[in-house]
């Protein structure tokens, strides 16, 4: 059975998600269902590491897209990083890079969050 | 499931869509595909599943969808078959994405994807209630 699970850390006002498995139609309410309670915390600062992400569809897409509006209108926002090239060409085939910061290293998402705000 | 069958029948219901992938993972593999196109297949798959279990059958697992897969010296060949209302990806124009970043759209990216990464899609309305999706990823 595949599955998906989300780990959390803080470092100050950032909050930081580990996906780890599959994100696909059946597990994207797992991530939908967080981002609702980040912003119920009013945790606006998002960083989203997805180096033990094994695959995502479409339906893992959308959920950021879902988000991003919202919390960018409350000057936070949702920065990607530590993508495998796997989990990376899907984003990149459809130029997520367009609307959404992807870092290589959790480190450098960190510090534009400090910098940038 | 049977490992030597090329067929399999699965309820319509995206918490089985992970069956599916591991399905089509498995024929491609033994077919000795690469990572990146067996990838490219396994989402393309996923992403018409995904379409038929949400549009067409809209969540009701009472509806079944069978994936075959048909194998060739220069094509890998999917065949999707589903009850109920058909689609044809075909149809469906794929965004601007400047313009869908732009305006923070949302949902629509299954079958872009499906387009990018398969080198045709058919579809085929074969019988009055039946549907045929062929997926062919040329090698």
């Amino acid at each position: 059975m595949e599955d998906f699970n989300i780990r959390e850390t803080s470092n100050g006002q950032i909050k930081i998600l580990y996906l780890e498995g599959f994100l696909d139609a059946h597990t994207s309410t797992i991530l939908e269902s967080t981002f609702n309670r980040l912003i119920d915390e009013k945790s606006y600062k998002l960083i989203v590491n997805f180096a033990r992400l094994s695959y995502i569809s479409s339906a893992g897409l959308g959920v950021f897209m879902a988000y991003i509006e919202q919390i960018r209108n409350v000057g936070g926002d949702i920065k990607l990083c530590e993508m495998s090239d796997k989990i990376y060409n899907v984003f990149d085939m459809l130029g997520f890079q367009l609307l959404f910061e992807i870092y290589k290293e959790e480190k450098n998402a960190i510090e534009k969050f400090n910098t940038s705000g | 499931m049977k490992d030597d069958s090329n067929k399999i029948l699965i309820k319509s219901s995206t918490k089985n869509l992970a069956e599916v992938r591991q399905f089509i993972e498995a024929k491609a593999l033994s077919k000795g595909l690469d990572s990146q196109v067996t990838n490219q297949i396994i989402l393309s798959v996923d992403e018409a599943c995904t379409n038929i279990i949400k549009y067409t059958h809209k969540y009701k697992d009472d509806n079944t969808i069978e994936v075959q897969v048909h194998d060739s010296e220069n094509q890998f060949k999917v065949e999707i078959k589903y009850r109920g209302e058909g689609f044809d990806p075909n149809k469906v124009k794929i965004p601007d994405m400047v313009d869908y970043f732009k305006n923070y759209k949302i949902g629509g990216l299954g079958i872009p994807l499906m387009k990018k990464f398969m080198s045709k899609i058919e579809y085929n309305h074969i019988k009055p209630d039946l549907n045929q999706l062929i997926l062919i990823k040329s090698l």
